[in-house]
């Protein structure tokens, strides 16, 4: 029981509040004190188990502050039961004709996403692709460029700024139709065109055998020993002089320790886990062969193992 | 020879010249010539030409646009300029020979010891791009001269865009040094431990 000043009462008097009117009603002379009062309590009950797809709190998707106002997306539907009432529905219509400004974006968007899930790769790295993409279509410069090499190369520089270098070969392989001559000149490109834009912030090392060498270890299914020696292997072999690409360095690497284990590896495999050509590999193993003694760990292998290595 | 309708372009073709001469180390302290290996230059002959009529009508011309031939030093590079006015001339065009310029010259070199270009580029960071991925060269855009230089891990560098021999003659002079400081010495049951670690410079 409430108490309120009542005007015909003229003095402080109990108030009961009714629900199904909204009205606050004074008990001595029934003079109505507020109506349509608004109820601020909870619209409907949410339940801990109930499924996350209709969750009514929310009223569209995650708000993206790379597209124009955030991609808010009210749009005029149909009606129900599609009444075929001219106004509504070619109001729908006509809303949805007029352009979106955000459709190139959003179309690219979606094409890197795709390449990232083919890939495996986090959420983090798409973002950050996808922040890319913006900062250079933002400098229109790309215009009639190939677009596919365009966003290969975004992706490929997120890899490479998250620290998780991918080689341009494996983006070769999700990227629709771009060659590794291309995504190199786009990247290029886009670097220049970042730079002059924000600076140094394109901080991009160089990369390193040891980065690859985690994940093509594992799609070979190589043993946790394994990994280890050949990490190892790859770490000492950055002090000898051997004129490779990192990427044929980690195969002929990983070739050399899986032939000193017990799991051989045929070079097939490890071609294709690489993307380096089989011919390269047992070149690369040749100029690696020399210093075979130097850069396997001895918890790994024995001398005598080592002398059972093929020669190449 | 490439030629427009008024200007013509001349690439000279490679010529190596192995001279055994002695370096003047008062011109090039490094003790290291670099070799010219292409010039390319634009000269008016201040007339239309008709490319059909020059390629039927005189000798050694091919009217393919894509095509074109070289020559190795500057005054080489001049003087078949001035063969190929006359050839010009001999077809009947009143060709001059106006504003000869030579517009790059490349040039190679060797320094004789490995390179450690992981490095170089990680300390001069503003002027490298190093993708042994794409390319195996490390390609270095000096700022004064302004030329580009492809260093490589063995030792060999590449200098192009300059637009005089003595643009080539600084640019090495300055990237000698820098390249010295990188060089990778070989280990020999040293493994692992690396005591060189260069402070980073800026070259202008």
């Amino acid at each position: 029981m409430a108490e309120a000043f009542c005007p015909d009462c003229k003095r402080s008097t109990e108030v009961v509040f009714d629900h199904s009117a909204g009205d606050t009603v004074c008990l001595e002379c029934g003079l109505v004190l507020e109506a349509h009062s608004i109820d601020e309590t909870s619209e409907w009950r949410t339940f801990a188990n109930e499924s996350a797809d209709n969750d009514p709190v929310r009223v569209g998707g995650p708000s993206n502050p790379l597209l124009t106002d955030g991609g808010l997306s009210t749009v005029i539907s149909k009606p129900n039961g599609a009444q075929g009432d001219f106004l509504s529905s070619s109001l729908g219509r006509w809303q949805n004709r007029g352009s979106n400004p955000d459709r190139s974006l959003i179309l690219a968007f979606r094409t890197i996403a795709n390449m990232a899930d083919r890939l495996g790769l986090v959420a983090t790295i798409k973002d950050r692709a996808n922040e890319i993409y913006k900062k250079v279509e933002d400098l229109k410069s790309i215009r009639g460029r190939n677009q596919d090499a365009i966003l290969a190369a975004c992706l490929y520089i997120a890899c490479r700024q998250e620290d998780r270098p991918r080689t341009v070969k494996e983006i070769c392989s999700v990227a629709n139709g771009a060659t590794k001559k291309e995504i190199g000149r786009a990247k290029e490109y886009i670097v220049k065109q970042l730079e002059v834009e924000m600076g140094q912030s394109m901080e991009m090392g160089t990369i390193h055998a040891g980065d690859f060498l985690r994940r093509f270890c594992s799609h070979l299914g190589m043993s946790n020993q394994a990994v280890k020696a050949a990490q190892e292997a790859v770490h000492k072999s950055e002090e000898l002089d051997i004129r490779r690409s990192p990427i044929s360095i980690a195969a002929a690497v990983i070739y050399m320790i899986t032939q000193l284990s017990e799991e051989k590896k045929p070079l097939r495999d490890i071609s294709l886990a690489t993307g380096v050509a089989e011919g390269t590999i047992r070149n690369s193993y040749k100029d690696l062969y020399p210093y075979a003694a130097r850069i396997i760990p001895a918890s790994f292998a024995k001398e005598q193992d080592l002398k059972n290595l093929c020669s190449p | 020879m490439q030629i427009g309708s008024e200007q013509v372009w001349l690439h000279m073709a490679q010529y190596n010249l192995e001279g055994c001469q002695s370096v003047d180390l008062a011109e090039h302290p490094s003790g290291i010539v670099p070799t010219l290996q292409n010039i390319v230059s634009t000269v008016n002959l201040g007339c239309k030409l008709d490319l059909k009529i020059i390629a039927l009508q005189a000798r050694n011309a091919e009217y393919n646009p894509k095509v074109c031939t070289g020559a190795k030093s500057e005054e080489q590079s001049k003087l078949a300029a001035r063969k190929y006015a006359r050839v010009v001339q001999k077809v009947g065009f009143q060709a001059q020979f106006m504003d000869f310029k030579v517009q790059n010259v490349v040039a190679s070199c060797d320094v004789k010891f490995p390179i450690r270009l992981e490095r170089l580029a990680l300390h001069h960071n503003a002027f490298c791009s190093f993708e042994p991925e794409i390319f195996p060269g490390l390609i270095y855009r000096m700022k004064d001269p302004k030329i580009v230089l492809l260093i490589f891990v063995s030792g060999k560098i590449v200098l192009t865009g300059a637009k005089s021999r003595d643009q080539i003659k600084r640019g090495f002079e300055q990237i000698y040094p820098v390249v010295l400081e990188y060089r990778k010495v070989p280990q020999i049951g040293n493994e692992g431990k690396d005591s060189r670690d260069p402070v980073p410079r800026q070259l202008t």
